[in-house]
């Protein structure tokens, strides 16, 4: 029987909720020696997990449901929350099932943590993953497919047995599809963001953090056909792409929250793993040179990735706003977040330049006091509506 | 000819007026006002818009556009939404076209704007999270003291010697409050010290976004209270630099909503022009 909406963003919000990961335990639990590894924001190749028979888990921290006792104690106040409430997920035993954990660099804070896990769990596997910084096959090629056949050797110790090529080939055609999907939904949100709001395509790709890749392939196949067939009346909100969310997750209720001010969100950078390489990975020849490839050229970007070029820095988002035909952009970023922060001025000069109306807040992932999100955004999006010349 | 619909759900009452705009007049065919009372917002509105339509004798079909402010933002059956800030403005400058400045002061906030040659909202600032700049804390104060909301202004103006109470926080007001009763402070007196106090805070408002010598009209469920109105004009004037006006109107409580109603005819046409045209939802 086809499902609505409502039951299969209601089961992905189950899914999100589930901060003991019930639906991986089960997974696991299925068949014995199966194994489980953990993956950090923004991006890792989750096809070498897969290949390796295994489940990729995303752990975005602990969200807006999980008081953070101990780890407040690892890192200071003032930063960002998503290392303190990953330290509490892992300290209070809701990953105790979790056979590995990988920390792609990010930021300063997440490789601290790749080095506070190996001390706090020595019996679990843990990887700080070195993504390249430069974009040539000669230097960050090189480093890159260096890095991901150490990850490989460590993961065939885990999985105990080989990871062929053909297996590594199997998985990128998998999650080929899946990012096939994943952008057709964000295509549909684009043009029809009534039929398909952004807080149910958050959910709905999020799940795919937790569930194996097939079974997340199929839910969007689901929700995406059964967004096409309902009839959602339409407002008159204001397009906006939002950026800076990369990291720390926003809680859903600031998605629903800027929403609920006028906004139709059309673009976003949340979950990038999911989509951060872009178009098919080709399936033929050496899989692991072909994933370095696509990383180095043709990948997201976002302000966590660094840009040699300062013509092209920040042309994303000017790009983003005319592909989905966004009226306006809304930044937003955690406490001390490096990536976001340092390069928001810049991104906001290309912004003035284009003559793209912005504004800009502050989030953490348990934030809860959304009115003054609220009146920013729905300002914000007044004076769009209003003001604007279109 | 546009037909619209402005509904704006405060924390105290949801109010709903209903336009017709054609070849630029507006004009005013209907209002309905509702106090919440601890009801559900979402079903009151939905009562007070079709009271409303009644009056006007319009069917929600003939509506192009169904614009909410305030907290209306969930109505399931709303074009576009509006915020408090954009829609109190507009409806100021409806009631009185010389308007620039404008004290938006309902049961929660108090909320100070001011606006260009065009009405466009330059900036705004609010009362914070404190209740004991709102209407709420005049509510309650008045419940304590035995009388009825409609006497607040009258006792006010009747003050021969205001007591001062807290500006800063609402327990500390109500304490302040109590302690005068037991003093034999008189209502009036109370009264008055508690307007001052309020519009001591609102006139810093006021003053923060650049209020000069400006016609201020008051709006929300406040803008009434001649006392609060008497209090603000005493409370400016002692300020340096400042030469405002403080005005009220009848329909001032209707602001947010007839600027919602205004806006969303704009918003219509400017769809319209664009070949964008939405149906009213």
């Amino acid at each position: 029987m086809t499902k609505t909406t409502s039951e299969i963003v209601a089961r992905c919000e189950e899914i999100y909720e589930d901060l003991n990961f019930t639906t991986a335990r089960e997974w696991k639990a299925a068949k014995e020696g199966r194994k489980v590894i953990g993956y950090l924001p923004v991006y890792i190749p989750r096809e070498l997990i897969h290949a390796g028979g295994m489940l990729p888990l995303g752990i975005m921290g602990g969200g807006d449901n999980l008081e953070v006792i101990h780890g407040d104690a690892y890192y200071q106040s003032y930063i960002c929350r998503i290392p303190r409430s990953t330290v509490e997920l892992g300290v209070s035993g809701r990953m105790d099932f979790v056979d590995g954990m990988l920390f792609p660099s990010i930021c300063d804070v997440i490789r601290n943590l790749s080095g506070m896990w190996k001390m706090l769990f020595p019996d679990t596997y843990s990887k700080y993953f070195d993504v390249p910084q430069t974009y040539k096959d000669e230097i960050g090629g090189t480093f890159y497919i260096g890095e991901m056949r150490e990850l490989l050797h460590d993961l065939e110790r885990i999985a105990g047995r080989k990871i062929s090529d053909e297996d590594i080939r199997n998985s990128i055609a998998v999650y080929n599809e899946n990012r096939r999907l994943v952008n057709e939904l964000y295509e549909l949100r684009a043009k029809v963001p009534w039929q398909a709001p952004a807080s149910e395509a958050y959910l709905v790709i999020r799940a795919g953090l937790v569930l194996p890749v097939e079974e997340h392939s199929a839910l969007l196949r689901e929700y995406i056909d059964a967004a096409k067939a309902e009839e959602r009346p339409i407002k008159d909100n204001s397009k906006v792409v939002v950026t800076g969310m990369f990291c720390e997750q926003p809680p859903l209720n600031l998605i629903k929250s800027l929403e609920l001010s006028g906004c139709y969100v059309v673009d976003d950078d949340f979950m990038l793993v999911s989509r951060w390489l872009i178009g098919d990975v080709p399936t033929d020849g050496d899989p692991v040179y072909n994933l370095s490839q696509a990383f180095l050229h043709h990948s997201m970007s976002t302000a966590a990735k660094y840009e040699p070029d300062q013509e092209e820095k920040g042309q994303f988002l000017v790009r983003s706003v005319k592909e989905t035909g966004a009226e306006g952009v809304i930044f937003a970023s955690t406490s001390f977040c490096d990536p976001a922060l340092l390069d928001r001025p810049m991104l906001q000069n290309v912004l003035k330049a284009a003559d793209i109306p912005f504004i800009a807040f502050k989030y953490a992932e348990n934030s809860g006091q959304m009115q003054p999100i609220r009146e920013q955004a729905g300002t914000f999006v007044d004076s769009i509506k209003l003001w604007s010349a279109a | 000819m546009t037909l619209t619909a402005g509904i704006d759900v405060g924390t105290g009452a949801v109010k709903v007026a209903v336009f017709r705009i054609e070849n630029g007049k507006e004009e005013w065919l209907s209002r309905c006002t509702l106090r919440i009372r601890q009801r559900d917002p979402m079903q009151l509105s939905r009562e007070a818009f079709d009271q409303a339509l009644e009056d006007a004798g319009v069917k929600e079909s003939d509506l192009d556009y169904v614009a909410t402010t305030g907290e209306g933002e969930a109505i399931p059956f709303h074009t576009g939404h509006f915020y408090s800030m954009t829609s109190h403005a507009r409806g100021a400058r409806f009631l009185d076209p010389k308007t620039v400045a404008i004290l938006d002061c309902g049961a929660l906030h108090g909320r100070a704007m001011i606006t260009d040659a065009r009405g466009k909202v330059t900036n705004y600032k609010m009362t914070s999270q404190c209740a004991s700049g709102s209407g709420q804390f005049l509510e309650n104060i008045a419940r304590y003291l035995g009388i009825a909301q409609d006497e607040i202004g009258d006792l006010s103006m009747q003050a021969d010697d205001p007591e001062e109470v807290s500006s800063i926080c609402a327990v500390l007001a109500e304490t302040d409050v109590i302690n005068m009763v037991s003093r034999g402070i008189t209502s009036p007196n109370i009264l008055k010290g508690i307007h001052l106090s309020m519009a001591s805070r609102l006139a810093r408002l006021l003053k923060s976004i650049g209020v000069k010598s400006d016609l201020i009209m008051m709006t929300g469920g406040l803008a009434l209270d001649e006392g609060l109105c008497e209090a603000m004009r005493e409370q400016l004037a002692k300020m340096k630099g400042v030469d405002a006006k403080v005005i009220n109107n009848p329909d001032s409580i209707y602001a947010g909503a007839i600027g919602a109603a205004l806006w969303g005819a704009f918003r219509f046409d400017k769809l319209a022009a664009s070949g964008t045209l939405l149906k009213a939802s």
